[in-house]
């Protein structure tokens, strides 16, 4: 069995409004493997949300091969796609995007709704776990509105991996937060890697960055450099932090 | 500041059009139906007559098991009343009654009263020319006076001043002109002519009184439901007393506009409350539209809030929005509602053959201005606080933060859900009542009444009393005047009855040979249509024999007694026996009405008047003219020429005959039976106009804040699609919370509109398979506008990419 998480190739996205085509994404071929931690950076209106939301599924390409888990994904129904965000992909985005009328708990339970194989106890089961791996289980019964930015982005964090998915899409998590907070999710998003958790994150911040072991750049929505990091690098920062 | 407010509401409004044309809209139809339906029922049924002390001004009339149907009053009874009631004073008994007046164009027949001695005293009103009524002239055998109005006065007299020293032939006889009234007075009724009303003292016994109406004062402070249950008090006593005539026989006050509300009171109700709650559901529409507008400009009334503008100007500036919307579409409403009483009038004088109760005066009078002023500033409140509190009393630190994303917060749910809710409820009762109303206006009108209307011409003929005063010379006259009519080319059959198939007739008691009825009571006798008719009209009318034979040659004569009855009537009193052969005679107690009648026939089950519910199914006895000879007739002409030609005919015919017979109500049979059922025709329209409305309202406003709660929601539907949620997850979950709004909101909707529906159904007759089809039908509508409106905005939401969808402001 190949290692192969993703893989694009030749991967345009062209967006048509009023006649005007913005083209986010030309040409994009890359692969990501199971386990790695990838960083994609980038100067603002580059492509960076867009590859992220061809990467969960979020969107189609206007052209290209899309495999995820060596299953061509480019031209599967709409409802399959929903099931592959929902079992293979986890979300993470800088507004937090937590539903406000719904507490923590069932915010995090929300995606685990929506899957079949599931009784109310495994949920539950699920939900305790990921509460636990974000240190909130204190806040079960909070709503949104009743937690800080930082809060609530480790709300986000747990709910994208409450169902263990293969890849776990970050777009600028960090955005929203002050340093310190900033600093808690990237060290979340750390220990998930350390446990296996593949990682794709779109980041401004360099320091975030620099905690990957691959840092995509892309400009006018082509990959110009595509490198590993080193492992100094990567300690440097954490000390430096 | 408020002055700054105004004119920043007004730049918000002129920058959308738009919004503001259909709110405005919306407000004028809400408004100006509304106050049309109050000031339309107030005119009719509620208004104080306008004469000095007209608020105490009462009327006592009787009721039969608490059926108020416009009984009059036995006069033993009201002396009774008299003696006993505290609560009233100046009684004044009055009847009415159609006079034959012969003027100088021929015999007219005119609408009359006759009064008792106060009846100008209880208006407060003096002739303008000679004297009003004195007690002496209620006697009997007194010198015969009428009081005029000054429409006839100008109209007979050339309003000379030698009126007092004439005289007017009335009814054959000479009646001295002693009073006339001052113009456009008319009092008790819509006539001109006043005469004594004189009691026979020989016939004041109770098995046979004089009837009359009765009218008073209230003693000041005391209350119409004080005397009515003084009222029940005598009348009790009363029925003790005199068990065999009064069983069930009550009396109560109305004011005197409202003598016709008491039985329709099923109708009025829900046309009252079908009237509210279109003002309702159009305050909720334009509210809600306010909202959502409120709501788009949350960012800037948190910027507001945060930059120290205090609570009350963001309201007051929001209700100037509201106060400007609802003042110009209340204006609208109001102008449109005026043109509507000015043309019900017209409308509403083809109902009756006779002029229209005096105080009917349709038009924006100081009750509909100050209704109109009432709802005007109860509809700024409701359709400007619901904004103002919702949209100035959130967290605005929560909105400025933008924490959370997606969902709209648990407040606007909950009242949007509340607003939704409503409007399935208003819609689904307005729906069901009205639904039901035009249902059975439909049935009524295509009721068969069991004649053929065709091609057929009517007109009444009064006889003059002093000129036909035995039975022989009103036999004789029916006989001549059928045989003149049909010798000519212009008619080809002539028909005579005291009341047509369709007409109103009167209702008699009767007594079956051999059955037992309660002893202790005249009221336990049954009903019946009591009708003469020419021998050989039946046939004529197309009216159907079932068994037996119809009149013939052998029935003439006086001193006969045969009868045929209705379907209805031998199935009701004789079903397991044949109806031939068996006897009646009428539950009167004089002594020309006691021997038995036989029957010889049976024919088809003819309507006679309402075609609602009970009239409609009154069985009748039809007597031969020349048997029971009638004072008032209905002539039907089948024509074999023009109209005109047959109606100049006709004139001739009755001149020929007798220079003092009126014919009048000239028309066509089908007309004449139209305006029966006219009113009904009228309300039904008018509920179904509102009903309309209604719909429209309900369902503009059901999708409004549908498609704004899931347009609300788009990023929330993003997220949870982007957490793996497929089309059909989301479009269920939306149509479930649909689902259980239209549970919450149309179950008691139903109740609701059932209930009324129920009630009128039993008023009208109506069949209740009927009642359940159209509680389905407009349920139906009901839900599948609300699924329509839960549908296409979320069918509309999924049209988006997820990522869109996140990123939906
Ligand atoms: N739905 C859309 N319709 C039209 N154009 C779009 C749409 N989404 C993105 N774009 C355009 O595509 C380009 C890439 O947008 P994208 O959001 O991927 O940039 P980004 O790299 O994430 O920028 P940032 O760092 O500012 O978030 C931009 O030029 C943007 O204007
Ligand atoms: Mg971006």
């Amino acid at each position: 069995m190949s290692n192969t998480l993703i893989k694009l190739e030749n991967i345009q996205k062209i967006f048509f409004t009023d006649e005007v085509e913005t083209h986010a994404l030309s040409d994009i071929t890359l692969t990501i493997d199971k386990g790695e931690y990838v960083s994609i950076s980038g100067p603002s209106g580059c492509g960076k949300s867009t590859l992220l939301s061809l990467l969960g599924l979020l969107d189609a390409s206007t052209e290209g091969l899309y495999q995820l888990a060596e299953h061509d994904v480019s031209n599967i129904s709409k409802r399959e796609r929903a099931r592959i965000r929902n079992m293979e992909i986890g979300f993470i985005f800088q507004s937090f995007n937590l539903i406000s009328d719904l507490d923590v708990e069932e915010n995090i339970e929300l995606p685990l709704t929506y899957r079949k194989d599931l009784n109310k106890a495994q949920r539950k089961t699920m939900v305790d776990n990921a509460l636990a791996k974000v240190n909130m289980s204190h806040r079960a019964k909070h709503f949104p509105s009743q937690l800080s930015g930082g809060q609530q982005q480790r709300i986000a964090v747990a709910r994208a991996i409450a169902g263990n998915p293969s890849i776990i899409l970050a777009d600028e998590p960090t955005g929203n937060l002050d340093s310190k907070n900033a600093e808690a999710v990237m060290e979340l998003l750390d220990l998930l890697h350390a446990e296996g958790a593949t990682i794709c994150m779109v980041t401004h911040d360099p320091r975030s960055a620099q905690r990957a072991a691959r840092n995509i750049d892309i400009l006018d929505g082509q990959v110009i450099s595509d490198k590993p990091l080193s492992k100094e690098n990567k300690s440097n920062t954490i000390v430096a932090a | 500041m408020i002055w700054q407010d105004f004119k920043y509401a007004i730049r918000l409004l002129s920058k959308k059009p738009g919004f503001t044309a259909l709110t405005t809209l919306v407000m004028a139809t809400g408004i100006g139906l509304s106050v049309y339906m109050f000031t339309f029922f107030h005119t009719i049924l509620f208004k104080d007559l306008d004469f000095k002390d007209g608020a105490s001004l009462v009327m006592i009339s009787g009721s039969v098991n608490g059926k108020q149907d416009g009984y009059r009053i036995n006069a033993l009874d009201y002396a009774e009343i008299m003696r006993s009631v505290k609560g009233l004073k100046e009684y004044g008994g009055y009847n009415n009654a159609n006079v034959v007046v012969s003027a100088t164009e021929g015999a007219i027949r005119f609408p009359a009263v006759l009064a008792q001695a106060n009846i100008f005293q209880l208006t407060r009103t003096e002739p303008i020319l000679g004297r009003s009524f004195r007690s002496e002239d209620e006697k009997i055998g007194s010198e015969k006076v009428v009081v005029i109005g000054f429409e006839l006065w100008q109209s007979q007299f050339s309003g000379g001043n030698d009126v007092l020293k004439q005289s007017m032939r009335i009814n054959g006889e000479k009646y001295n002109v002693v009073g006339v009234m001052p113009e456009g007075y008319m009092f008790p009724r819509n006539a001109q002519i006043w005469l004594p009303l004189q009691i026979d003292p020989r016939l004041l016994t109770r098995e046979n009184s004089t009837v009359l109406r009765g009218l008073a004062h209230l003693e000041d402070g005391v209350s119409m439901a004080e005397v009515n249950r003084e009222l029940s008090v005598v009348m009790k006593r009363i029925e003790n007393q005199h068990p065999q005539t009064n069983t069930g026989v009550g009396a109560h006050v109305t004011s005197i506009p409202g003598v016709g509300g008491a039985d329709g009171a099923p109708v009025i109700y829900t046309m009252h409350t079908v009237a509210v709650l279109i003002l309702l559901l159009a305050s909720i529409n334009v509210g809600n539209l306010l909202l959502s507008r409120a709501l788009e400009r949350g960012k800037e009334t948190a910027i507001r809030v945060a930059l120290g503008a205090p609570r009350s100007r963001l309201i007051s500036q929001m209700l100037w929005e509201s106060t400007i919307i609802c003042t110009l579409g209340g204006m609208i409403g109001f102008l449109v509602m005026a043109w509507g009483l000015e043309v019900t009038e017209p409308i509403v004088a083809t109902f009756y053959a006779d002029p229209l109760a005096f105080w009917w005066d349709f038009g924006i009078d100081s009750y509909s201005v100050t209704l109109f002023l009432i709802i005007l500033i109860s509809t700024i409140f409701v359709t400007g606080l619901l904004p103002a509190w919702r949209s100035t009393g959130g967290d605005f630190n929560a909105v400025l933060r933008d924490g959370t994303r997606g969902a709209q917060g648990k407040k606007a749910g909950r009242l949007n859900r509340a607003l939704v809710i409503s409007e399935i409820f208003i819609s689904m009762t307005v729906l069901i009542a009205s639904a039901v109303m035009v249902q059975s206006a439909y049935e009524q009108t295509n009721r068969d009444m069991g004649a053929n209307t065709e091609n057929t011409l009517v007109a009444s003929v009064l006889l003059p009393e002093a000129n036909y005063d035995s039975d022989a010379k009103k036999a004789q006259f029916t006989k001549t005047l059928q045989s003149r009519l049909e010798n000519s080319g212009a008619i080809e059959t002539a028909m005579l009855a005291t009341s047509l198939p369709g007409h109103y007739s009167s209702i008699s008691k009767v007594i079956i040979e051999g059955k037992e009825y309660g002893k202790d009571s005249n009221n336990s006798y049954p009903s019946a249509n009591d009708i003469a008719i020419m021998p050989g009209s039946l046939a004529k009318l197309g009216v159907e024999l079932r068994q037996g034979r119809y009149f013939n040659n052998s029935d003439d004569g006086l001193e006969k007694s045969t009868a045929l009855v209705s379907e209805s009537f031998a199935k009701r009193h004789f079903p397991q026996q044949d109806a031939i052969g068996q006897r009646f005679r009428l539950a009167k107690t004089t002594k020309d009405t006691l021997q038995w009648v036989t029957i010889v026939g049976v024919v088809e089950h003819t309507i006679q008047g309402n075609r609602d519910g009970d009239a409609a199914s009154m069985p009748s006895i039809y007597r031969p003219l020349t048997q029971t000879p009638g004072k008032q007739l209905t002539i039907a002409m089948q024509l074999s020429a023009k109209a005109n030609l047959a109606v100049q005919h006709l004139r001739k015919v009755l001149q020929g005959i007798d220079s003092e017979l009126a014919s009048y109500r000239i028309e066509t049979y089908q007309a004449s039976n139209d305006r029966i059922t006219a009113p009904v025709v009228f309300i039904s329209s008018l509920t179904a106009i509102f009903a309309l409305a209604g719909v429209v309202l309900a369902a503009s406003g059901i999708y409004g804040v549908m498609a704004n709660t899931i347009s609300q929601r788009t990023q929330e539907i993003g997220i949870k699609r982007a957490l793996g949620a497929d089309e059909e997850r989301i479009t269920k979950e939306f149509v479930f919370a649909g689902v259980k709004l239209l549970l919450w909101g149309g179950i008691p909707g139903i109740l609701a509109g059932g209930f009324m529906g129920f009630a009128m159904a039993q008023m009208f007759g109506t069949s209740y398979s009927a009642l359940i089809f159209m509680v389905i039908t407009m349920v139906s509508i009901v839900v599948a506008t609300v699924l329509v409106a839960t549908y296409l905005p979320t069918k509309n939401a999924l049209r988006l990419e997820p990522s869109q969808a996140l990123h939906y402001e």
